[in-house]
């Protein structure tokens, strides 16, 4: 590598992997979502009888084990589970990695998180005051800690760049991919495998949630989280992971790896203003951050993948920081929201997202946004409904949006669209 | 150990093997072949390192009943080392 952190690279997607309550690998959560088939359903993992909310998206427990079975793993916490099987495919999607025993790669490792090891804490927390001090394993430190996530991964795939995770709830992912993004580009990597993983359905962090006062008391899963919808009533909680293996062209083209898409911008701001009240101020800062990064106006935007959580305070937000940010641009550039099939996944969500605002580039199309009945005229964008759209053009933006005030907006490219910096 | 357990010694064994086995796989992080785990099997063939052996202990002191010391865990090599450990404390 030569002149770091003065280079200026093109980042590109080499490969992907995603594990979500619609699927474990694209080809079929790409299926449901053109479907319009939800991931929500009532609650397996924990008795929710004591819960104003009964619902979530959970991932099937009995495929996600068969998948950690083959990568010769067991399964140790949710998140950290997820973001394995996720990131394994993204390595092999990029054919960095093949059969173990694996050789050590210069490659890095950024993940996003919003709960962390929730899985080790809850049961930290439950030996202790079942049985004090003594009830703590010995090795609940490295259990709990957040970069479980990111050194499980540079453990068992071997992978020497540097590992951590950023934490900044529902933000988390589209930061690390925007940190790894800027690694790639600014020359201080040449590979990245980055994304967001969450996995929380256990009692304490389901229930703190549930008290919050924003999940959907709607009973029905087909139609609790309803993104932008006048009816909607609040958000539904789902776990998941993804990863994106992003890499500089160069180093892409030298190994003759297939390119999936780019990474082209990246922009991040903090609304420096309230914990859980967004600013319309704060994400227009963002966005329009993003865009310059990116060397494009708004009017080049094929579509926008919003952060679309279904509650009143993001959706009205979001909907006035893009009318804001696209000025003339708004009556054309489709929005679409993926909540309602994903639940919403906190601090991988912008993981997820990314992944599928990827496949829409490639596939030439935005999945429908199947609960879209009645727009809230508070929303007054160009939103995508209940049919799938053709998506033309080379460039979507993806916002994520998290409490604490912190914004990250991505923009994505479809492979091989002309560079406009 | 109850006098009918002295007398099948063979049997105590196994069930302890057994029990010890089901512990390792309920807390290790890799995938095995556990059907095939025998007493001669190495705890760091499975995975144990100096630090998840600290679980294992954790795992078998509350599982048997038993207290055993750390350095008398890490010093056991092997699954039938451990077995003989939990023997020695009348584990059962």
């Amino acid at each position: 590598m030569s002149a770091r952190g003065r280079t200026s690279r093109r980042v590109v997607v080499t490969g992907m992997g995603i594990a979500s309550a619609i699927g474990i690998g694209e080809d079929e959560v790409w299926a449901n979502l053109l479907a319009g088939r939800t991931g929500i359903d009532e609650i397996r993992a924990i008795d929710t009888s004591d819960h104003k909310v009964k619902l979530g998206a959970e991932v099937d427990s009995e495929a996600l084990h068969a998948r950690l079975k083959e990568l010769r793993l067991r399964p140790v916490d949710r998140a950290h589970d997820l973001a394995m099987v996720a990131g394994a495919d993204a390595l092999r999607q990029a054919g960095v990695v093949g059969e173990p025993p694996y050789e050590p790669l210069p490659i890095a490792v950024i993940f996003g998180t919003g709960e962390g090891s929730a899985e080790s804490h809850w049961n930290g927390f439950s030996a202790f005051f079942e049985k004090g001090v003594k009830g703590l394993r010995p090795t609940t430190v490295p259990r709990c800690m957040y970069n479980a996530i990111s050194s499980g991964l540079s453990i068992h795939f071997r992978l020497e760049g540097a590992n951590y995770v950023v934490v900044s709830a529902c933000t988390s992912a589209t930061n690390a991919i925007g940190a790894a993004f800027r690694q790639v580009r600014d020359g201080y990597a040449d590979a990245v495998l980055c994304g967001g993983s969450d996995g929380f359905f256990d009692p304490f962090f389901y229930g703190v949630w549930n008290n919050l006062g924003v999940l959907s008391p709607d009973p029905d899963p087909r139609t609790a989280c309803r993104p932008f919808d006048a009816a909607r009533q609040g958000t539904i909680l789902g776990e998941g992971a993804a990863a994106l293996l992003l890499e500089s062209a160069e180093h892409a083209a030298r190994r003759g790896a297939t390119v999936r898409g780019e990474v082209r911008g990246y922009g991040e701001s903090s609304d420096a203003s309230h914990r859980t009240q967004p600013s319309a101020d704060g994400q227009a800062r963002a966005m329009r951050a993003a865009l310059d990064d990116a060397g494009i106006t708004a009017a080049d935007l094929a579509a926008i993948s919003a952060h679309g959580t279904a509650t009143h305070a993001n959706d009205v937000t979001e909907a006035a920081s893009i009318r804001e940010v696209l000025g003339d641009a708004v009556g054309s550039v489709p929005v679409v929201a993926q909540k309602s099939y994903f639940g919403h996944t906190l601090g991988a969500s912008g993981a997820l997202e990314t992944v599928t605002a990827l496949l829409g580039l490639e596939h030439g199309v935005l999945p429908p946004n199947p609960n879209l009945e009645t727009p809230d005229p508070e929303c007054d964008v160009r939103l995508v409904g209940r049919e799938a759209e053709p998506l033309r053009g080379d460039f979507v933006m993806k916002n994520s949006f998290g409490f604490g005030g912190g914004n990250g907006v991505l923009i994505l490219a479809r492979a091989g669209a002309p560079d406009r910096s | 150990m109850s006098d009918s357990a002295a007398s099948e010694p063979r049997q105590q064994r196994s069930e302890t093997f057994s029990r010890l086995v089901g512990l390792m796989r309920a807390s290790a992080t890799e995938e095995h072949d556990w059907d095939a785990v025998e007493p001669g099997t190495t705890t760091e063939s499975l995975g144990f390192d100096s630090l998840s052996i600290l679980d294992l202990l954790y795992d078998v002191e509350h599982e048997f009943g038993v207290e055993i010391e750390a350095e008398e865990v890490v010093e056991a090599k092997t699954l039938g080392d451990v077995v003989r450990l939990l023997e020695e404390r009348g584990a059962g």
